[in-house]
């Protein structure tokens, strides 16, 4: 039988859970709040790609049926403190699907700490950081739900281990139209979400100051270059008056960025980007920037669906990057 | 010979060095040993020589005894510690050099955090800490013993099977200092790679750099089926 994967309404979202199946899902806190319990993941966004292309909507969700096997998925609440267990607790063939709450500490910790968490890159994860519309800034906090207690938290990480047999494996990758531009090599002393000081090929500078006298288009992201996986930090803002940048993501300390590349025309650009995929994706997510910086709604990308995010996970913290997940094998 | 001595040679203390008290505590089921150094050079029976005034006082885990927690004490003028004793540490980390080469080896044999602090009865908080300063190239493990045997037959990279070399090929220390360069398809394993890399480039403890060797094979080890494109490459690179 056909995985299900799409946005719907309340009542049919419903409907799948009663039956059972394991699902993650997608949308407005007073949408999710409609559904029953069951095996079920949850975070908050009212943005999404479907099939008439990009839609905000607070009425209906987007659901990504869980392919099962013989072995039932896991699902847990991570806080603070247990949070570095969660590659060490995934399933030793398998997957693991993390939503969290974004503008948490949660957030912030799995930001900084993540690459360093032990087992971390033996074990496949794949996830979201949950959002809020765009109107409600400063009046709601982002979201998760654990759906088998129905408990909604804004400070703790809900993750769906999903294990697999042997001859099936979990794969995960991203697709980013970014890439370094010819610019100037960027470092940073130390891990953060905001920095001033920085070294500009290797002289020191003000990265704010840096910002402003090169007029710089503050949507395009710092781009790391990781053995060939370009790893963007996007911008959230250039406070000159404090001399001071702040990110969507970490900077990390002897990482070398670079300032984008720009992208002409997103759509374009994306489909030429997409892989060659024999297997339909079991989950993809993209970012809240590219949707908004790119224009995306109405506009479709292919047969590439999913949440809208305020923050990929492709094992650590992306953005403005797309996330998928295939079963191989 | 005297318990105390007996205790003195099964930590390993010798030298210039004595055991000066020892105490237990049952419920806590441990081992607290006081460490000082001799005034003379007359072995057991020199009198202890005082540190000083300005002396710095330092505790570390050391291996257990049995099954019993032990921790050594240590009262040493600063910038005096013994660096090349197993029974001592360094400022500021939690366990002697002897535990940390102990708990390195069980790494080394992808044992995860969890399973080693069930084993040796060590926190996690601990744990976290040396590991973090191992990687960073701010702790070294010091004088360590000789590397495990592999639990595998080595295979060598230049192998035409293009199985994934063993630990002890010189390809992976090529790979981690960045000597060779590979294509790579998995997201994985370019994150991965990069991190490694970056704390390559700040370790200059040999056994700790072991470490991140164990580290990467024991990535290619679990993804041996898929990493066809990346094994050949290394066969390449090891001819």
């Amino acid at each position: 039988m056909a995985i299900k994967e799409g946005l719907m309404t309340i009542g049919e979202a419903a409907e799948l859970i009663r039956s059972g199946k394991y699902l993650s899902i997608a949308g407005d806190e007073q949408a999710l709040k409609q559904l029953p319990t069951g095996n079920w993941i949850g975070g908050t966004i009212p943005y999404f790609m479907a099939d008439q292309g990009g839609v905000v909507t607070r009425e209906q969700v987007y659901v990504n049926e869980i392919g099962t096997f013989s072995e039932s998925p896991l699902i847990r609440f991570y806080s603070l403190e247990t949070l570095p267990k969660l590659c060490r607790n995934a399933p030793e063939n398998g997957y693991s699907l993390i939503i969290v709450p974004g503008f948490s500490d949660v957030h912030s910790s799995f930001a900084r700490n993540a690459p360093n968490y032990d087992e971390m890159y033996m074990k496949p994860l794949i996830g979201w950081v949950a959002g809020i519309h765009l109107d409600d800034l400063g009046k709601v906090t982002p979201k998760v739900v654990h759906g088998q207690t129905g408990q909604f938290s804004d400070q703790m990480a809900v993750v769906m281990d999903v294990p697999l047999p042997m001859e099936k494996y979990a794969h995960i990758d991203i697709v980013n139209l970014f890439t370094q531009g010819q610019g100037d090599d960027i470092t940073f002393a130390d891990t953060g979400f905001s920095a001033g000081e920085c070294l500009i090929n290797g002289k020191p500078a003000n990265f704010s100051e840096y910002l402003s006298s090169k007029a710089i288009d503050t949507r395009l992201p710092l781009v790391a270059d990781y053995s060939g996986a370009m790893v963007n930090v996007s911008i959230k803002g250039n406070a000159s008056a404090e001399k001071r940048v702040d990110f969507y993501a970490p900077v990390f300390p002897g990482t070398t960025y670079r300032i984008a590349a720009p992208v002409g025309d997103y759509i374009t650009t994306f489909q030429g980007a997409l892989p060659q995929m024999n297997t339909e994706l079991a989950f993809s997510c993209n970012c809240i920037l590219n949707y908004l910086y790119c224009e995306l709604d109405g506009k479709r990308t292919g047969k590439v669906k999913g949440p809208i995010t305020f923050g990929e996970i492709g094992y650590q913290l992306l953005n403005q990057t797309l996330v998928y997940l295939t079963i191989d094998g | 010979m005297k318990t105390t001595e007996l205790l003195q040679a099964g930590l390993e203390i010798d030298g210039r060095w004595q055991i000066v008290d020892v105490s237990y505590d049952p419920p806590r089921r441990q081992f607290d040993v006081r460490v000082a150094e001799t005034a003379g050079r007359g072995g057991w029976f020199s009198r202890p020589k005082s540190a000083g005034s300005a002396s710095e006082r330092h505790v570390w885990r050391h291996v257990n005894v049995g099954t019993r927690r032990c921790f050594v004490h240590l009262s040493a003028a600063p910038g005096q510690l013994p660096s090349d004793q197993p029974w001592s540490g360094e400022p500021d980390m939690p366990f002697t050099h002897a535990l940390s080469r102990q708990i390195a080896s069980l790494l080394m044999h992808g044992v995860n955090l969890q399973a080693i602090c069930s084993l040796l009865d060590i926190s996690l908080t601990d744990l976290w800490k040396l590991k973090y300063n191992l990687e960073s190239g701010k702790s070294r493990l010091a004088s360590a013993p000789p590397p495990s045997p592999s639990p595998e037959p080595s295979k060598p990279a230049s192998s035409a099977d293009g199985g994934v070399p063993d630990t002890t090929d010189p390809v992976w220390e090529k790979l981690l200092d960045g000597s060779i360069n590979i294509d790579i398809r998995f997201l994985s394993l370019k994150l991965l790679l990069t991190k490694l890399r970056e704390q390559m480039r700040v370790i200059d403890d040999n056994d700790v750099r072991m470490l991140k060797v164990y580290e990467i094979q024991r990535y290619f080890e679990r993804n041996e089926p898929r990493l066809k494109h990346e094994l050949m490459q290394l066969a390449s690179a090891g001819n």
